[in-house]
């Protein structure tokens, strides 16, 4: 009983990639039925516009199931880990913004494998396709009221913010909650140069480092320590900074993109772009497929749909992401004509590599801040 | 001494059978075995986790160097502050209404008593939402609440941070220093007090020299209970702390472990443990090296009651305002927020959408009303499910355990499992889910992993509350004497015949009540599920707290009425069911 | 026939039964007799197989059903006894029918025989007019009626009761001590006893095993136990009202007892001499076997006066005649007779 058992298993060992191979190059309609008749695909997203996706692709696909579970990708990360340890797959298709994490944590441990559409892999550029597919480029930026100050930022640098006037009025996540706030901090101190140059620029003095290693770590020591203020979601920055009827409202570093919940919410959320040395962070949000995903034909269905149609704007499957703030990575959508353009948006590019290494030390830096 | 005098036949042995072992041996082994399975070894794994190789490290940045100020010693300060001032709060709290319900002529005494013991079957993170409502202010920006929208300004001392985490965890916790502190009070006979007057003493005198030393260990129970919940309690200090970072243990373990910093997570959640523990240790070390009174105080009459005289009102007056604000206010607040589209106008444009309304992008992100919200709508369902299941897992297993020990409590075995029954009493829930995570993480043996299932949260929870289903189970058992039990083995029934026809007639009330509260415990904790929780097995109270924390308070808030009416209901069931003798209160 | 042979129970360090040994014919009625605490309860639950000899073997009718040295047992419904609980552990959620059916139920008796027998059984105990009623309708006695009932259903060879009588008041508890006798001679079922009440023993008794300490002090007939005291404990815990026990202890020239010296002759130094209360009498003056004590209690008993005396370190009681002159708290002379009825070696057991 027992050898031939373990004889099959090889044999289906050795099937796996090709069949993993066959399974990537299917097209849509080849997906479809097979997906249909998985008839189900689970999602983590770090966004809650998956459920916009859910009805767009429920709408397109009928007799597929999308559950979309809304977990920030910190908590994705943990619970990926936990499961995987515990050997069972909840998720089909992860969509996360975390990639100096996720891809370190969940691809080289293979835990996420990736996935291209076919269909749209020509119209890629090569740092989107890989280590994960990325379907747009998402921010944490400073963003400020504009009811309040019609005439713009009212700030221009980001050392601005350790002056006292913003004493106790600058908001983010807390970033040992949120990895791309903590992302946005290591960029700042990966950035110590430009945050030199840029503290000079505003009081006309060089820096004095003091304790601190780099320009970075003292920016951020000098922020905590007037007062900013952590919060634990997005939506508590947006509402705080953009409510309407605010006399002297506050600043806070949030999406960009979210400045399109303005009417429904009644915010008047606006970016600040003409900061020095830059405004925040604009970094990848990936797509990746759980290593044995239980729904696998619906998962690539899925991604396919995210990654949008042929139209000029993506079409269904990308109109939750085609808004002012995210920028696709396809080339051939044209971009969102509310958006500062990208080639003029002042946020720094993330390096996933880079920040990768020194994360874990800016987060314990975090730590003894709090 | 003449004895009989036998001459030695060949004795012929009757059919019997062989027992190898003592009788209930085999019954207590299987109870030690189950206790083991679902106490010591999560705890055990949790430790063990920490004395890996790669994990080692992070005893050393807990507890010393540059992190150890943030990891460990702000959030133990915090932790025991919270810990000493709740305490005391609660025992002068619930010490004076206890006094004035079963000591004094107070009026209205019976509805004093009742509602001085519903605090505890609010949820405490239903308190903690209360005070957002109405003390939230500018500091976050946006959403204020009540209070600044009526016009007054409110500090951020009175809004976030310690003040708030203390009167909430106070309002919460005294309830159960009450119900202590009253049962005790009760016990001090009208021989008593008489006796001492007829000495000469007067009511101070009385007080201070009579009442007081006889309800001392009572004190020192509540306190070092309240003390025990305080510290371990996750949602106040986590909704009204973390926005000024105020961390205690407990938010920082929350913290660690939802980062996936799991190491250093387990190494706060062991400390938590061992402070829990030694307080509660030190307390009943305290308190057991007294005699007990109980014994001696004879069976006197009814307690005579002191004349409160002119003071009568106005202590009514602050009776009522304590109990006003620990149970009325935040019910009243809940549900009003639950229907107001701002906090900062509680009371004006209700709307009952966040119940009832379908989703519309214009409110809330396009989230439904609860009625129609498939997540809402499975956690209840998960939860009540959850909650029976816990229930009848629990009484099934404090009943076998309390049926194993009562027939011999002597021997190391009964020692043990007494012992490691009450083990999870010292371990705040979330490290005690902490640990779950830990041992439930990978597979065990043959066994899948149990993490994410059904089953984990059951086995969870029935483990975490086996202490309560030990106890009750063991107060059933006491209904059902050993000799009810015995007589009936002489009959020749069998254990199955005799649970059947003769323990669980006698004992399904109390079964049924324990079962109920079991099942009221399980459905509003918050503290042991928020780390047990995955999206795909939701339950309500971490639904309200991820809510309440990503801001839709009104979502949270109704969600956390459904659990109040929950809990409320079903714990005035399971007292009409139980009878619950409650001494103070007979006139 | 009902043997134990070397019968001890441990529990933990402690020995609350220690190699009891004895024996009693097929219908006795045997009552275990002894303070609190000294086993003869454990020693009961042994019988009725509820606990394990930690040694020694336990035989019906010539069949072991338990043996503690090989840790074996017959299971307690297979002994062919029942038992009747101090506290009679009535089945409150259970009629008073329901309370004596129930085992014959379990037993696998067939319905109508089963009913024959519970009307039948309430009948013999007077009790069938409150077939209908539960447990905690019916008065204490009429429970023990129903505990009684209830054990004697399924027809026990050996009937066991546990201070059955101590729950009820003075006068009820002569009452039953009747019927218990009478039910022992209508089922002709061997019957142990435990009690602590040596009147229950002295009067229903065919045999009687005293108890102290774990241990059988002695091991007789009532009367045995009465006349020929084993032991100085036995001397002073049987009889109405029990012996006088005196110590005597040698002084330079003579032997003292209570600081006087007196004309006797133990048979060792320390010795204690027994004298029954009758034998006692009360001098009008100090005698040369007179001893002075303070009256302390004058009781009348069937026509008899009960005197009881006292002085430090010393209680006798005498049975008389008339009551005495003097009052409470005077001094009365209390005469010994010449020859104690026994002597006792001052461990307790019987030189003379």
């Amino acid at each position: 009983m027992r050898q031939p058992t373990i004889a099959a298993l090889l044999a289906l060992l050795a099937a796996a990639p090709a069949l993993a191979q066959d399974i990537d190059a299917m097209s849509p309609e080849e997906l479809l039925p097979l997906a249909q008749e998985e008839g189900q695909v689970v999602v983590y997203s770090f966004t809650s516009r998956i459920a916009r996706v859910e009805q767009a692709f429920e709408e397109a696909y009928p007799g597929i199931d999308l559950i979309g579970y809304d977990i920030s990708s910190t908590e994705q990360i943990a619970r990926l880990q936990a499961e995987a340890a515990a050997g069972t797959v909840n998720a089909d298709v992860v969509y996360i913004s975390d990639a100096p994490v996720a891809v370190p944590a969940l691809v080289e441990t293979g835990i996420l494998v990736n996935y291209v559409p076919p269909r749209v892999a020509d119209r890629l550029p090569d740092e989107a396709k890989a280590p994960l597919l990325s379907n747009r480029l998402s921010t944490k930026v400073l963003m400020y009221n504009e009811e309040a100050h019609p005439d713009g930022s009212p700030v221009t640098n980001l050392w601005q913010l350790t002056r006292p006037e913003w004493r106790g009025r600058v908001l983010m996540v807390d970033p040992l909650q949120r990895g791309d706030y903590l992302d946005l901090m290591t960029e700042i101190v990966l950035r110590s140069d430009e945050m030199a140059e840029a503290y000079e620029a505003e009081f006309g003095e060089p820096i004095d480092l003091g304790d601190a290693p780099d320009a970075g770590t003292r920016f951020i020591e000098d922020l905590f320590a007037n007062d900013v203020i952590l919060v634990s979601s997005t939506d508590d920055v947006n509402a705080a900074v953009g409510a309407l009827g605010q006399e002297n409202p506050p600043v806070g570093f949030t999406s960009y993109s979210d400045r399109r919940d303005n009417e429904d919410e009644g915010w008047a959320l606006q970016v600040a772009n003409d900061v020095e040395p830059a405004n925040g962070i604009i970094f990848p949000a990936v797509l990746g497929i759980a290593a044995n995903a239980p729904h696998p034909h619906a998962a690539r269905l899925l991604i396919d749909f995210m990654m949008g149609d042929d139209s000029e704007t993506g079409g269904p499957g990308y109109a939750p992401f085609y808004v002012a703030g995210d920028y696709a990575t396809r080339t051939d959508i044209v971009p969102h004509p509310d958006a500062v353009p990208l080639d003029e948006f002042r946020a720094w590019r993330i390096d996933p590599v880079a920040t990768a290494a020194i994360r874990g030390e800016v987060g314990d830096l975090i730590l003894t801040l709090q | 001494m003449t004895q009989a005098v036998l001459d030695d036949p060949p004795l012929r042995h009757a059919a019997g059978r062989r027992r190898w072992l003592a009788p209930g041996t085999g019954l207590k082994l299987v109870v030690l075995g189950l206790l083991a399975l679902l106490i010591v070894m999560p705890l055990l794994s949790t430790v063990l986790f920490t004395l890996t190789e790669e994990s080692r490290g992070a005893w050393g940045d807990v507890l010393a160097g540059r992190l150890s100020r943030a990891l460990f010693w702000q959030p133990l300060l915090n932790t025991l502050v919270i810990g000493v001032v709740v305490s005391v709060a609660c025992v002068l709290l619930g010490g004076f209404l206890a006094w004035l319900v079963v000591m004094t002529d107070i009026p209205f005494r019976r509805t004093i008593g009742v509602m001085a013991t519903l605090p505890f079957m609010i949820p405490s993170f239903a308190s903690a939402l209360a005070w957002g409502s109405l003390f939230r202010n500018g500091r976050l920006g946006g959403r204020v609440g009540w209070l600044e929208g009526m016009g007054f300004s409110v500090p951020d001392w009175l809004a976030w941070g310690m003040v708030p985490t203390l009167v909430v965890l106070s309002l919460h916790y005294f309830s159960l220093a009450f119900t202590i502190i009253a049962a005790a009070l009760a016990t001090v006979s009208s021989d008593l007090v008489e006796a001492a007057q007829i000495a000469g003493a007067r009511g101070r005198r009385i007080l201070m020299g009579i009442v007081l030393p006889v309800v001392t260990p009572a004190l020192v129970a509540a306190g070092s209970l309240c003390f025990a919940g305080a510290v371990s309690n996750f949602a106040t200090p986590a909704l009204l702390g973390l926005p000024v970072r105020m961390q205690t243990l407990a938010t920082r373990l929350y913290g660690m472990i939802s980062v996936g910093q799991t190491a250093r997570g387990y190494v706060i959640g062991i400390l938590l443990v061992l402070i829990s523990a030694a307080v509660l240790w030190a307390a009943n070390r305290a308190v057991s090296g007294r005699r007990s009174y109980a014994t001696i105080t004879g069976k006197g009459g009814r307690a005579k009651r002191f004349a409160l005289g002119r003071a009568r009102l106005p202590l009514l007056l602050v009776a009522a305002l304590i109990l006003a604000c620990a149970t009325v206010v935040p019910v009243i607040v809940l549900f009003a927020s639950s229907l107001a589209p701002s906090s900062a106008a509680l009371f004006s444009n209700w709307t009952v959408h966040y119940w009832i309304g379908e989703s519309n992008p214009a409110i809330a992100q396009g989230i439904p009303g609860i009625v129609h919200n498939p997540d809402i709508l499975r956690a209840i369902t998960v939860t009540l499910t959850l909650g029976v299941a816990v229930a009848g897992a629990g009484m099934a297993l404090g009943l076998l355990a309390a049926y194993a020990t009562a027939r011999s409590r002597a021997g190391w075995l009964s020692a043990t499992i007494t012992q490691v029954s009450f083990l999870p009493l010292l371990v705040p829930g979330i490290a005690f889910g902490a640990a779950y995570i830990a041992w439930a993480g990978a597979p065990i043996g043959p066994f899948p992993a149990l993490y994410g299932t059904f089953l984990l949260l059951v086995i969870a929870g029935t483990a975490y509350l086996v202490p309560f289903s030990v106890q009750t189970g063991r107060a059933v058992i006491q209904q059902v004497s050993g000799e009810l039990d015995e007589s009936a083995r002489l009959t020749g029934a069998g254990l199955a015949r005799r649970l059947w026809a003769i323990t669980v007639p006698l004992a399904v009330r109390g079964l049924a009540a324990g079962g109920i509260l079991i099942f009221v415990k399980i459905i509003r904790d918050l503290s042991l599920v928020v780390l047990l929780f995955t999206p795909t097995m939701p339950v309500m109270s971490v639904l309200a707290y991820r809510y309440a924390s990503e801001g839709f308070t009104q979502f949270a808030n109704a969600i956390t009425c459904v659990i109040l009416v929950l809990s409320v209901a079903a714990t005035l069931l399971a007292e009409r069911l139980q009878a619950r003798s409650q001494p103070w209160l007979k006139s | 026939m009902l043997e134990l042979r070397s019968v001890t129970k441990r529990f933990g360090d402690v020995d609350a039964v220690r190699e009891v040994s004895l024996s009693v014919p097929d219908g006795a009625f045997l009552v275990l007799l002894g303070p609190s605490g000294c086993g003869k309860t454990t020693l009961l639950r042994m019988l009725a197989g509820l606990e394990m000899p930690s040694a020694g073997q336990i035989v019906f009718d010539g069949q072991v059903v338990s043996d503690g040295d090989r840790a074996w047992a017959v299971d307690p419904a297979r002994r062919n006894s029942g038992l009747v609980f101090q506290s009679y552990a009535l089945w409150p959620h259970m009629t008073v029918r329901g309370n004596v059916e129930w085992p014959l139920k379990v037993a696998g008796m067939a319905r109508p025989e089963r009913e024959a027998r519970v009307a039948e059984v309430l009948r013999m105990l007077g009790i069938d007019g409150l077939a209908r009623r539960f447990p905690n309708e019916i008065s204490g006695g009429q429970q023990q009626r129903v505990a009684i009932a209830r054990t004697i259903a399924p027809r026990p060879g050996v009937l066991l009761f546990d201070e059955p009588l101590s729950n009820l008041d003075a006068k009820l508890r002569v009452e039953m001590r009747t019927e218990l006798m009478r039910l022992h001679r209508a089922t002709g079922a061997t019957t142990v006893y435990v009690t602590h009440d040596q009147i229950e023993a002295m009067t229903m008794a065919s045999h009687v095993a005293v108890m102290r300490a774990g241990r059988v002090e002695q091991f007789g007939t009532p009367l045995d136990l009465v006349e020929r005291p084993e032991t100085a404990f036995v001397a002073t815990f049987v009889g109405t009202p029990p012996g006088n026990l005196v110590p005597v202890r040698r002084n330079g020239t003579g032997w003292v007892v209570g600081g006087r010296h007196m004309p006797l002759e133990p048979p060792a130094d320390g010795a204690q001499a027994l004298f029954r209360a009758e034998t006692l009498r009360l001098e009008g003056a100090e005698g040369p076997r007179t001893l002075p004590l303070e009256l302390a209690e004058v009781s009348t008993i069937a026509g008899r006066v009960m005197v009881t005396a006292i002085a430090p370190d010393l209680r006798l009681t005498a049975v008389t005649e008339a009551l005495p002159a003097a009052r409470v708290g005077e001094t009365v002379h209390i005469g010994l007779p010449e020859t104690p009825a026994a002597w006792f070696a001052p461990t307790g057991e019987r030189i003379g």
